[in-house]
């Protein structure tokens, strides 16, 4: 294996990839994240405190979060994206002589580089939040922080292992593999949360440990609260560099022979099927244009890996509106609760945004419609699974939180505003980020924006939408922090009309701002010319 | 069917001029072929025939209607097909035509009638619930092809429809270009293939730096070229592209 080889395919692959755009887009990246990170562990902790939990069950949930990372990248390793691959080099570096171990071995170096460049500020901010809350020394949190991406450069190699054995003869079982493995995998991952059930052995727990996955979450969660032994943990590191020179070893002795056929060349926008024949669901017959552009759209969303994508982020808001509220932070704060709403939908706009990457704009704008009423008709398919999935959360969540805040008037008011307000920050996002996506968003795969361009454009995008969803949002998260003053002044005897009042205020505020995105959207759309 | 009128029609992108004071007059029933060096403006004209770029200024008027103050009538008129078309490829072809066919107007009845006829005669019956993504080149062409006339429109633009396909999809598309000329529809042709270009167009417009350049049948471009009587269309190309676009190599 030739390590100048390497150097320089590496150095190119750097320098094709870290352009302007793309640390413009990694700082902005980084910082939401550290924002997000914060956020998390802090409700995590109180979450974790309100409920009696032990340190012992922090690693349980450290083990089971990696767990998670873990089977992912099986995943996309079986699905051939363990070794990330542009057209670029499948027509320039996979023709050329250089072995296919060389090309393993740059392209393992250069995922490995990033994931540590990307994952080190929010990791350690993570680790540095832990180690203030259990008064241990910040070097034992950067300690930690760097066992944990030992672990994720073990998943890459994992990934990549399992991609490249893909030529090797396991494709056509590949399925049946890839659900064993995971299966597997989840199951001893799972393992410690027989910890929680009283008379069973703690010895079955002890076998997740022997993972990476427990190893990780072992040792960094020890180090962190102070638990840990120094024995113990080297014992444990060494485990853990044993996995990883094993994937690497493994990983260079597949990557002898041709693997080049099994990787799957990321293409932005182009959706891979796995069925091609479908049975026909779109019926046009005696239905109004808008509800067959709603149609098409839901037919759209539900054949891709969007649904999956939208059904992930209306998890994602569930969960963290039920933690919300158990940790307790809910009733004393409701403002805070819909900025990080806000944030967390921030991300979840993203969805939202790849709408205009599956439209074909030259049918529409060759078309007698109305662009604004059609993007509101595509907004109205988009937004129904996410309330389908919110609303009833947040009637769950809600019910128990109004009636324990009964003797509380002046909170009450709070979380009656907040509720609906997490509903209606979650609809205000998604027409913002349509709004941003048809101004800024690349239209479908062929349009003539380079990706460097495009690469700046997602980066303005974000910061505009950003900027413009938190102001569109600020009247809601305002009229929830004056609730309490207002309640106050009002008195318990008017509180119901007032508590009526403010709500329809906020959803005639919320209507407005929608209409106005979403017109402004149909009007970007209209004035595109870039294709 | 209908005329197109284009009057002194220009359109800059930010600093560059697409479109120089193009005026034209295409009749009803016309086949018109439009040629071109690559970047010559063929599709920004097209584009903005069919409503999708807004000039920066002149006028087109389809028979009486102005594509720019009356877009959604205009636009039942035409059937567009561009150079490359992307097409919903999460649709399957039959869920793709109706969509079109819905979002250009055309009645239920007739839009079930003119898929099942136009997906018998591109042999294309039994992808019918196939998605689109998962067609060859060519057979999305032809599906595209379908979308672009489900609407029977009155004037049809098409942007380089042969780029790119194999010998049995060209003839297919070829006949097709046929059957709609026959049936009388005005086609705005745009092709670098320019045996195409000569066995179907009435007139032939040559457009280079976002000017036309010559206008006219056969006979009319090659006096205007100073070829011979006999001269094939290419040759005469060359010829008006080399002496009005400064190409210094053909020169």
């Amino acid at each position: 294996m030739s390590l100048s080889t390497i150097g320089v395919l590496v150095r190119y692959w750097i320098k094709g990839r870290f352009t302007k755009a793309t640390l413009a887009g990694l700082a902005v990246g980084e910082t939401f994240s550290i924002i997000f990170v914060l956020f998390g562990s802090s409700t995590f902790l109180s979450f974790s405190n309100k409920v009696g939990l032990t340190t012992g069950l922090s690693e349980v949930a450290g083990s089971l979060l990696l767990a998670l990372y873990l089977v992912g990248l099986i995943q996309s390793g079986f699905n051939g994206s363990g070794l990330p691959v542009s057209s670029s080099d499948v027509d320039y570096v996979f023709t050329s002589p250089v072995p296919p171990r060389e090309v393993f071995g740059a392209k393992v170096l250069l995922n490995s580089l990033t994931t540590v460049l990307f994952g080190f500020p929010p990791i350690m901010v993570l680790y540095l939040r832990f180690a203030a809350y259990y008064h241990t020394p910040w070097p034992v949190a950067i300690l930690a922080g760097v066992v944990t991406l030992v672990f994720l450069v073990i998943g890459l190699l994992l990934s990549a292992d399992i991609t490249i054995s893909l030529g090797r003869g396991v494709g056509d079982r590949r399925k049946v593999w890839r659900n064993l493995f995971i299966i597997l995998v989840l199951v001893v991952s799972l393992l410690p949360i027989t910890l929680l059930i009283p008379e069973i052995p703690p010895v079955i727990a002890e076998a997740a440990s022997v993972l990476p996955n427990g190893l990780a979450a072992t040792i960094s969660v020890g180090l962190v609260s102070g638990t840990s032994g120094i024995s113990a943990d080297i014992i444990d590191f060494v485990l853990l560099l044993v996995w990883l020179a094993g994937f690497l070893i493994l990983g260079v002795r597949l990557s002898r022979g041709h693997f080049y056929e099994v990787l799957e060349v990321a293409v932005p926008g182009l959706e891979k099927f796995n069925e091609p024949n479908q049975r026909s669901r779109l019926d046009s017959r005696g239905r109004s244009l808008w509800s067959v552009v709603r149609m098409k759209e839901r037919i759209l969303i539900s054949r891709t890996r969007e649904a999956r994508a939208l059904f992930v982020n209306a998890m994602f808001l569930s969960g963290f509106l039920v933690i919300y509220a158990l940790s307790g932070s809910f009733q004393s704060s409701p403002t805070s609760f819909l900025f990080i709403l806000f944030i967390i939908g921030s991300f979840g706009s993203g969805t939202a945004s790849r709408w205009i990457e599956k439209e074909r704009l030259w049918i529409l704008k060759s078309s007698p419609v109305s662009m604004r009423r059609y993007v509101k008709e595509v907004f109205r398919a988009r937004i129904a699974p996410l309330l389908f999935y919110l609303t009833p959360v947040t009637v769950a969540v809600g019910v128990p939180l109004v009636l324990s805040e009964l003797g509380e008037p002046s909170l009450l008011l709070g979380v009656v505003l907040a509720l609906p307000g997490a509903l209606e920050i979650a609809s205000i996002t998604m027409a913002g980020g349509m709004y941003f996506a048809s101004k800024y968003g690349q239209s479908s795969t062929d349009d003539i924006l380079s990706s460097q361009a495009q690469e700046l454009a997602d980066v303005r995008r974000f910061l505009f939408q950003t900027v413009i969803n938190l102001i569109m949002i600020s009247p809601l998260i305002f009229l929830v922090l004056v609730s309490e003053t207002l309640a106050t002044s009002v008195g318990r005897g008017s509180l119901l009309g007032l508590a009526v009042g403010l709500v329809v205020v906020s959803l005639v505020f919320s209507g407005f701002s929608v209409n106005l995105l979403l017109n402004k959207a149909g009007d970007a759309v209209s004035r595109r010319e870039d294709f | 069917m209908v005329q197109v009128s284009i009057e002194q029609l220009t359109k800059h992108y930010g600093a560059l001029v697409a479109l120089d004071n193009v005026s034209l007059k295409i009749n009803s029933g016309e086949v018109f072929g439009l040629l071109g060096p690559n970047g010559a403006g063929k599709s920004t004209l097209l584009k903005t025939i069919v409503g999708i770029l807004r000039p920066t200024s002149g006028t087109i008027k389809l028979d009486e209607t102005d594509i720019v103050t009356n877009p959604e009538k205009a636009k039942r008129m035409i059937g567009y097909l561009p150079e490359n078309p992307s097409l919903y490829t999460g649709l399957t072809t039959q869920e793709f035509l109706q969509f079109v066919g819905k979002i250009r107007g055309v009645d239920d009845d007739l839009l079930d009638r003119e898929i099942s006829g136009s997906l018998k005669s591109f042999s294309l019956e039994d992808k019918r619930n196939s998605l689109v993504g998962s067609l060859s080149k060519g057979m999305k062409q032809k599906v595209a092809l379908i979308a672009t006339s489900l609407h029977s429109p009155d004037l049809l633009v098409l942007d380089e429809p042969l780029t790119a396909l194999d010998p049995k999809t060209r003839v297919s598309v070829k006949d097709w270009i046929g059957s709609q000329t026959n049936r009388g529809v005005t086609t705005i042709l745009s092709t670098h293939d320019l045996d195409v270009a000569q066995t179907h167009s009435e007139r032939i417009a040559i457009i280079d730096h976002g000017k036309i350049i010559a206008v006219g049948n056969l006979d009319s471009l090659r006096k205007m070229a100073n070829t011979e009587s006999d001269a094939r269309l290419e040759d005469v190309f060359l010829r008006l592209t080399a002496e009005k676009g400064e190409d210094s190599i053909l020169k």
